[in-house]
């Protein structure tokens, strides 16, 4: 979404009251999602009132831009081969939609998915997704063991300066809302108090004592050459053999990985198909098999590619591709850490 | 415009090239245009789809694709005949630099079907034959039995030297049209020897396994050949075509959209490839 709207990027103290009013009474036009808790964990998913919401979550196990912006499995076409062939494709119903509540991490996310889906090629599925999404984002109140998107420029506060539509900071009983984009301006009809320079000195209070609570970093600078220098190094085989399982789990939680199979399935009459698309990962044995070959046959070549392509790899959309989400440490079962593997080749070759 | 949806194309003809590897002449109505070097995801609905090279140029809405049945999609394939429908989605990818080599000496090496995607530039270089230098194929099959599209060599060696050779030979005597042309036996590599280049004026366009573009490229590193005037067609695995589903990822590259064909200076010492 490189559009740049002309709007006023006003900035209010509104009271979460008001705020979760406005939210509801945007129900009647747009499917509403956001942050819910179930036990103990939360999910994004559609609410029939903003009483569900659960603003105060630490982290998901999914993201938001994963579920319902790129969907996990969707559609493509359909085909019949009734002698001849006919070819239709399944564009998805674009239901407008807010996410409500999205962590900078996940925000920038989006970012990232929107340069591989919305770039040289357009990705009509996604595109038509995107468009039709309200993202009202949410800076962050506390900082995890595994976030490090303070190392990697993601967070705990939000950044970017488009490609969203609003930018909450919690104020207590209120909100600091900032307005991002010209479509929310227009949606965003309730006056609140204007924010003044004391409200964003507190603002910048607020995130620099979050700033002092990263107790897991990453030194980014020069990795796209360290790791170019370093593809043989100990720790890709170690770790692979130690502790790697080749589960994926990493590549299904991390909010940028974009990798996708296309799988057609058949009819029992074999007169019609569809094709759909649906997640993959690198870390599967056949993703780069082609005929008699593998060119990521062995667990540690695997594991490679998938650190390498979060933490370098950078000319590819000239962004790094790790939002220091930490999801991958967190939900990796044998506790493989990518800011470690980093490090480790660091020690050897600091940067 | 969706690239992911197909479109249909008709096999107007059917030509076997050996044992188990077909060249197609298949038509598109409307406009359809690719340069050499450049793929299509062919497939057809239920199988899926897998990335081929186009074997000729485009000649009113025609083209070529010469396939080999190995996996599951090329081996679908082998039951179509003249006549029948399959899809395609394309042309996909970066071709062979042709704009880069106006007047220059050019190497076509090819190794097996990696023919295939050489034909179309040897097509255009043959209709131009004057805007280029001196031209020679250096072609290695596995066997005599194995040789693509050998009724053209008769044309090709009018204009172009051509260098010929077989990791093998499986008949005893030797009979086959190679033999009258005293091919080789042996790695493509050898053929090397033969050929006297200019270094500074020349130019590679390699295409066959990635272990045999390998030990070319080093070759030709040795005859002084620069690197950035050496260019490959690489294989890897693609689902879409268009730098999004993530498989033919190469070390930040995208096989399907920064190549196929890539210079030897970006791919040289990239994990997990051999070049």
């Amino acid at each position: 979404m490189t559009k740049k709207y002309i709007f006023r990027k006003s900035k209010e103290l509104v009271s979460k009251d008001d705020f979760f009013l406005w939210l509801d009474s945007l129900r009647k036009n747009y499917k509403l999602i956001g942050p819910v808790r179930d036990e103990n964990q939360t999910t994004f998913r559609e609410l029939n009132s903003s009483k569900k919401l659960f603003m105060e979550y630490e982290t998901t196990m999914l993201s938001p831009g994963k579920l319902f912006i790129y969907k996990q499995r969707e559609e493509l076409c359909k085909f019949k081969m009734d002698g001849r062939i006919s070819v239709e494709e399944a564009l998805p119903l674009s239901d407008k939609q807010i996410i409500v509540g999205v962590h900078p991490c996940d925000t920038n996310a989006i970012l990232y998915l929107d340069r591989i889906f919305l770039g040289a090629f357009k990705d009509p599925y996604y595109e038509s997704r995107r468009k039709n999404t309200i993202i009202i984002s949410l800076n962050c109140t506390q900082v995890l063991k595994n976030c490090f998107c303070s190392s990697v420029g993601t967070g705990p506060f939000l950044k970017a300066s488009s490609g969203y539509d609003m930018l909450l900071t919690d104020f207590d009983d209120k909100y600091l809302v900032e307005i991002k984009s010209k479509r929310a301006e227009k949606l965003f009809n309730i006056k609140g108090k204007r924010a003044g320079a004391i409200e964003l000195k507190i603002k910048s209070d607020k995130e620099k004592s979050l700033l002092n609570k990263f107790e897991k970093t990453i030194n980014v600078k020069g990795l796209d050459n360290l790791f170019r220098n370093n593809l043989n190094h100990p720790v890709w085989e170690h770790t692979a053999e130690d502790k790697c399982l080749s589960c994926s789990n990493c590549v299904m939680v991390c909010p940028t990985c974009f990798c996708y199979d296309i799988l057609d399935e058949v009819s029992v009459d074999l007169k019609t198909a569809r094709r759909f698309r649906q997640l993959d990962a690198c870390q599967d044995l056949r993703f780069a098999e082609v005929h008699g070959d593998n060119f990521r046959g062995g667990r540690g070549a695997r594991l490679r590619q998938f650190v390498t392509h979060k933490l370098n790899q950078n000319k590819q959309f000239d962004i790094i591709g790790s939002v220091g989400c930490g999801r991958c440490i967190t939900w990796c079962p044998t506790g493989i850490d990518i800011t470690e593997i980093a490090k480790e080749i660091q020690r050897h070759e600091p940067a | 415009m969706n690239l992911l949806k197909p479109i249909k194309a008709k096999i107007k003809d059917i030509k076997q090239e050996c044992e188990d590897i077909k060249t197609y002449t298949l038509f598109v109505k409307g406009l359809f245009g690719a340069m050499p070097g450049q793929f299509n995801m062919v497939g057809y609905p239920g199988v899926g789809e897998a990335p081929i090279s186009l074997s000729s140029v485009v000649y009113n809405g025609c083209f070529e694709h010469t396939i080999k049945g190995v996996g599951r999609v090329t081996k679908f394939l082998e039951r179509f005949r003249k006549g029948d429908e399959i899809l395609i989605r394309g042309p996909f990818g970066k071709g062979w630099p042709l704009d880069k080599v106006g007047g220059k000496d050019i190497l076509l090496i090819a190794g097996g079907v990696g023919l295939a995607p050489i034909r179309p530039v040897l097509q255009k270089i043959l209709s131009k034959r004057k805007s280029f230098g001196k031209i020679s194929l250096l072609y290695g099959a596995k066997n005599e039995k194995r040789v693509l599209f050998i009724n053209e060599f008769d044309k090709w060696q009018k204009n172009i030297s051509l260098y010929l050779t077989v990791d093998e030979v499986v008949q005893h005597p030797p009979v086959s049209p190679l033999a009258e042309r005293g091919s080789n036996v042996g790695l493509v590599t050898d053929l090397l020897d033969k050929v006297k280049i200019d270094s500074k004026n020349t130019f590679a366009f390699i295409c066959g396994p990635e272990i045999m573009m390998r030990f070319v490229c080093l070759r030709l590193l040795a005859m002084r050949v620069d690197k950035s005037n050496i260019y490959v067609s690489l294989e890897r695995r693609m689902k879409c075509g268009i730098g999004h589903c993530g498989h033919c990822q190469h070390f930040g590259l995208f096989v399907c959209k920064d190549g196929p064909v890539f210079s030897y200076d970006q791919v040289c010492g990239l994990p997990d490839g051999l070049l």
